[in-house]
């Protein structure tokens, strides 16, 4: 609709438009595109603050259960992938390096330029999504996942048979006093390691917090790939790339959200 | 209809959306000009009419609970039935009425005006807002449809976890309505920060709108929250993930936590907009500014950050440590100072006015009475060892109620009769206005203050069947619920005969010295002709000529009367 | 004092007072109701007052709203004084009902979906809550499901109880006399027999139907009350000879209204959410993995883990008792089960 009467006015300036000094991205309300440009910022930084509530509550989560239980997380964080956990903080790191560019460019007004970049930010993001794809794959292989299915061996094999992941727990359903197992099985750094039950919990919020940053991280995607059509349509200029910058802080969260994720969940913890 | 540029007199151009010098009521027509409206006051309507029906069916949930309530044993539902009423009374009550009643349907149509802006910040997210917010009542109409949930309103693990009915469904349905609620927020925090007109200074700025500010501000950073706490409930029972399974290593408790860190300061979001529409109509009827602004300005901010710290008061008995319990309860008595100044402010403000008691006035008067008692209850709740006897009785019941209904939806009435005429153009009946609030009134008081007393006898709460010593104090609380009920839907009548039926409503019909009584009645679409040049406060009835404050109603009676002569003659 | 007075009795508000702490709570809720009331009177006073005395009339003119900052002050300064009392008496009274005395005796109390079980230092137990006057008693509570709450409103004492955790009250009774226990935290119902049809009033259970009595007995009738929730059996297998049938069977008839099978199974024959036991002894049962007699070691299993065999027509829904009843209670049980061969 904006598009439409974007053109509407642009056609209508030579005959006579009373505000031709009215840029064709400036809304009606706004008296001034700094004011509108103010208020999208201030939109948005607050929209982050509601982000940082919401994963709050889960880091609040952990901090709980890890003073409750700091021997269980010393000794399941080594079930932990740290290579692949420091790849995609590299990964995220350099595609925030890249959103940042891609605003320098619209900023100039360099239109290509800005296209490569996002382009980069998002392939970065896939990226990022892939090597999460293995390691997720891997821990179902142990039985490595929360609640019920903690140790479940009935559960790797249903998963390799295309089952559903509901199948662990209808399993379960019934079996009122069956507990989860324990793991026995070799960490990332060829140790075996005996994981008691309790350690479900560590892993239940190892994939609700990952979890809900991947969910992040591909609205994040489809939020960089919208901007960058509307980036090739032509949309922005030097005087107007408010979605260029918005997109690009937003995938700054995401990229925060993963710095605080990875040491507490990689990287805290005895070592060996 | 295409987007041409119509030249209008004055400069300004039609758009799309119809002229801005337009009555916005009839600046476009057609079912499309409303369901795709980007203009705040008719989005504000759509979420009057939609909060309007939600508040209907919630509050036949709670009829049919009172009528159950009657008498002893089974008198109209069985045992499940009950336990999915009152849970959906309170969910839908909460989550679909009022926490978007005062900001969504009064804050969306004033908020702008009162601060000489020509619409919100973000109008596309503001339609967005409510499409969400439909979206989330389909959800959970499919939810009851589908079993409805029987867990109470608080969701409590485990039982939450382990019954059989449409949870997901519910809490899904809840998730989506705190995006609405989230968003709505977001764009008022923006609006208030970046569009004032010039000359509305934070010092000038209406009471309703410093009240729709904390609101917002506890909005968007107590919903998130919510969220996720409704994401691992859900987790948990789709899963199993062991959260709040002890079998697991979880606690039980820690839902607890999580939700009342929400739920807590969600009961100020649906407060402080009832105290804000109070402290306008305090002003308009007693013609004079509110004593000590800055404080009650101050207080909505403090309610906002003091309610984030108070969460733990509804787990004393749940077990938390006493150190826990302690600190927690010095935190709730703490909060109690900035509702206890609004009072006393207002009440100092009425003191040498000039008062007229229009229905709007009775209502913000009866919201003071009724406040007033809801906030005293809770000081009984608040202490530690008087709540231990309290805690989970009806006298929680009867507090709730008071502040919440006594408090919020008194204001809300006291608020649509207020700006009505600003809002339709048309004036209601202010004897069938009066009418209703008493019926309301008094039906209020039976059904709740009867409550108290059969809490602190030792009364449970959420129970289908009780024992004898309650029947008397039950049949009075049901018998109040029809007066109320009656007095309600009086109200409603009211309103909307006034539609068909009211006459014409000047410019200002109360005399107000608000900034949103200065536009047309009602607004045009783009809410004034000209940018608004502000030179004194929302209340300075001083700083006022009499054309400012003219009623403009000889100019609506005299055209009838000169009719009436002219047929005379 | 008579030992059968209450310390006070019950008033409009307030129920009687039945134990040691109670005095100081209703002390300080009146004290914080008749605050209530001045201030209540007060403020809407002046408000109604002042709506009146300058209602708006011909002549009469508002005057402009001036500061009056040491009134402000001082309406904000001196509730916090009122409010710091209350919360020190409020917190005084809640760490006295906090910490038990180190010679409490000890029961146990467990809630379950929908009844309370109270187990008695003795080993014996009761639907119902018996203790003796004067005496310290400290409660343990554990839940076997979902979180309940320990009310007795004339104790003035309440508690959650939550699965997973063990809490504890105590409370000192001051005279004989009987009270109610209530269930306060919501914990569902049923009201649909395992066909999905209604079920009559008086076998709908739930959260409203946990209700149980307090009885505050004399030394001496507590005494005998524990003797006869005893074990029975005691005296039979002290002397090495194996208990009755008529009196293993009379145990079971009490652990079958203790652990709440009633709630779910009839003994006269009329179908609930789980099979009657009338007449069930020895039968052949078409189940869900074929037919199956109803033995020993069918009963045995159907309560240690229900889910291993379903009877045609019913749903699995019985929950397991592992952990939760001893062997010598099952063979209760069983002989009970027997006993209603007809």
């Amino acid at each position: 609709m904006a598009d439409v009467h974007d053109a509407s006015v642009a056609a209508a300036a030579p005959s006579g438009h009373a505000h031709d000094h009215h840029p064709g991205f400036l809304k009606h309300h706004f008296d001034t595109p700094v004011q509108q440009f103010s208020a999208a910022k201030l939109g948005m930084w607050v929209f982050i603050a509601t982000e940082i509530l919401m994963f709050g509550g889960l880091f609040c989560a952990y901090a709980i259960w890890r003073a409750q239980d700091p021997q269980v997380f010393d000794q399941a964080h080594h079930f932990l992938n740290k290579t692949m956990g420091a790849s995609n903080t590299v990964v995220l790191l350099f595609s925030s390096f890249t959103a940042a560019l891609a605003v320098r460019s619209s900023q100039l007004g360099k239109r290509n330029q800005t296209s490569m970049y996002l382009i980069v930010t998002i392939l970065c993001a896939c990226v990022f999504l892939v090597i999460k794809y293995f390691e997720y794959a891997h821990k179902f292989h142990l039985g490595l996942l929360p609640g019920h299915c903690f140790g479940h061996p009935e559960l790797s094999a249903a998963i390799q048979n295309g089952e559903p992941v509901g199948t662990c727990l209808r399993v379960h359903a019934n079996e009122t006093s069956s507990m989860p197992l324990w793991v026995k099985a070799v960490d990332e750094s060829g140790h075996v390691q005996l994981l008691p039950p309790r350690a479900n919990m560590f892993f239940a919020l190892y994939f609700c917090m990952t979890g809900l940053h991947a969910v992040h991280v591909i609205v994040g995607m489809s939020i960089l790939g919208w901007v960058l059509y509307k980036n090739v349509k032509g949309t922005f200029s030097k005087e107007y790339f408010t979605p260029v910058d918005l997109g690009a802080l937003y995938w700054h969260l995401v990229d925060l959200v993963w710095i605080y994720l990875f040491p507490l969940l990689y990287l805290v913890g005895k070592p060996e | 209809m295409a987007a041409v540029d119509i030249p209008v007199a004055g400069g300004h151009t039609a758009d799309a959306h119809g002229d801005p010098h337009a009555n916005y009521l009839k600046a476009s027509h057609g079912i499309r000009s409303w369901l795709l409206t980007l203009d705040h006051k008719r989005i504000g309507l759509m979420y009057l009419t939609m909060v309007a029906l939600a508040f209907l069916m919630g509050g036949t949930f709670a009829l049919l609970i009172r009528i159950e309530l009657f008498s002893r044993g089974e008198t109209i539902i069985d045992g499940e039935t009950y336990n999915r009423f009152f849970t959906l009374h309170g969910a839908i009550m909460v989550f679909l009425f009022i926490i978007p009643s005062v900001p969504a349907a009064l804050g969306n149509f004033f908020l702008p005006i009162m601060i000489g802006a020509k619409d919100v910040a973000f109008p596309r997210l503001n339609l967005l807002s409510f499409y969400i917010y439909l979206l989330g009542v389909v959800v959970v109409l499919t939810s009851i449809i589908m079993g409805s949930v029987d867990t109470g309103w608080t969701f409590y693990t485990p039982y939450s976890v382990q019954t059989s009915n449409s949870v997901i469904s519910m809490t899904l349905g809840v998730f989506i309505l705190g995006f609405s609620s989230i968003l709505t927020g977001l764009n008022f925090l923006v609006t208030t920060h970046t569009m004032r007109a010039p000359g509305i200074t934070w010092t000038r700025l209406p009471l309703f709108v410093w009240g729709m500010y904390a609101t917002s501000l506890i909005q968007v950073l107590a919903t998130p929250v919510l969220a996720i706490t409704l994401l691992l409930l859900c987790a948990e029972r789709f899963f199993g993930i062991g959260i709040f399974d002890p079998k697991l290593g979880g606690d039980p408790v820690l839902f607890q936590h999580f939700f009342w860190f929400y739920s807590h300061p969600a009961v100020y979001i649906m407060i402080v907009p009832g105290m804000a529409v109070v402290s306008e109509l305090i002003a308009t009827f007693s013609r004079r500014a509110v004593f000590g602004y800055f404080a009650i300005a101050m207080s909505s901010i403090g309610l906002a950050v003091l309610g984030f710290l108070v969460w733990g008061h509804h787990l004393f008995v749940a077990g938390m440590s006493e150190f826990a319990t302690m600190l927690f309860s010095a935190l709730t008595f703490l909060v109690a100072i900035p509702s206890g100044v609004k009072v006393f402010n207002w009440t100092a403000t009425i003191y040498k006015g000039s008062v007229v008691w229009a229905s709007p006035m009775l209502y913000a008067m009866a919201f003071i009475f009724l406040f007033t008692i809801g906030g005293l209850t809770g000081l009984f709740l608040g202490t530690l060892s008087t709540d231990v006897h309290l805690t989970d009785t009806y006298f929680v019941v009867a507090h709730f109620h008071y502040v919440m209904m006594g408090g919020t939806v008194i204001g809300f009435l006291g608020g649509l009769l207020y700006w009505w005429p600003k809002m339709t153009g048309k004036m209601h009946d202010e004897f069938k206005a009066k009418i209703g609030f008493w019926f309301v009134f008094i039906g209020f008081n039976v059904t709740f203050g009867s409550q108290f007393i059969m809490g602190s006898r030792g009364m449970p709460r959420r129970y289908y069947d009780y024992l004898p010593q309650f029947e008397p104090f039950h049949r009075a609380s049901t018998i109040g619920s029809w007066i109320l009920a009656v007095g309600l839907f009086t109200t409603a009548y009211t309103l909307l005969e006034a539609l068909w039926k009211g006459k014409r409503a000047p410019r200002n019909p109360w005399g107000s010295a608000g900034y949103e009584w200065m536009t047309d009645t009602p607004p045009c679409l783009a809410n004034f002709h000209e940018p608004p040049v502000i030179t004194r406060g929302p209340y300075d009835y001083h700083l006022c000529t009499p054309e400012d404050l003219a009623t403009g109603w000889d100019e609506v009676e005299q055209p009838a009367k000169n009719a009436k002569k002219d047929k005379k003659d | 004092m008579m030992l059968n007075e209450p310390t006070a009795p019950a008033t409009f508000q307030l129920p009687e007072q039945m134990s040691t702490f109670a005095g100081d709570v209703d002390w300080l809720y009146y004290f914080l109701y008749w605050m209530s009331v001045v201030l209540f009177v007060g403020i809407i006073g002046a408000m109604v007052y002042f709506a009146w005395k300058y209602r708006e009339r011909p002549g009469h003119k508002a005057t402009p709203t001036g500061h009056n900052l040491p009134l402000e002050i001082s309406w904000t300064v001196a509730p916090i004084i009122i409010l710091v009392f209350l919360f020190h008496k409020g917190f005084q009274g809640y760490m006295d009902e906090a910490v038990a005395p180190a010679d409490a005796m000890q029961i146990h109390v467990n809630a379950k979906q929908w009844g309370w079980e109270f187990v008695y230092p003795n080993g014996g137990s009761d639907n119902e809550l018996h203790v003796p006057v004067h005496k310290p008693i400290k409660l343990i509570l554990d839940s076997s499901d979902v979180i309940h709450s320990f009310f007795v409103p004339a104790l003035r004492v309440k508690r959650d109880v939550v699965p997973g955790v063990y809490s504890s009250i105590w409370f000192e009774a001051t005279h004989v006399g009987k009270d109610d226990i209530m269930c306060a935290e919501y914990c569902g119902g049923r009201s649909k027999d395992a066909a999905g049809n209604e079920l009559p009033f008086a076998q709908q259970t739930g959260h409203w139907s946990m209700h149980s009595m307090l009885h505050v007995e004399t030394e001496d009738e507590f005494t005998k009350y524990l003797m006869s929730i005893g074990d029975k059996c005691a005296m039979y297998t002290a002397k090495g000879q194996p208990c009755p049938n008529n009196v293993l069977a009379e145990q079971g008839q009490k652990i079958y209204v203790k652990k709440a099978c009633v709630g779910c199974h009839t003994t006269n024959g009329a179908k609930l959410v789980g099979p009657s036991w009338k007449g069930i002894w020895g039968k052949t049962e078409s189940t869900d993995h074929g037919p199956m007699k109803v033995d020993e070691n069918y009963v045995r299993k159907s309560i240690l883990d229900p889910s291993f065999r379903i009877i045609d027509g019913y749903q699995p829904i019985m929950p397991s008792f592992q952990g939760q009843i001893s062997d010598q209670e099952i063979d209760e049980i069983i002989a009970y089960i027997k006993s209603l061969k007809d």
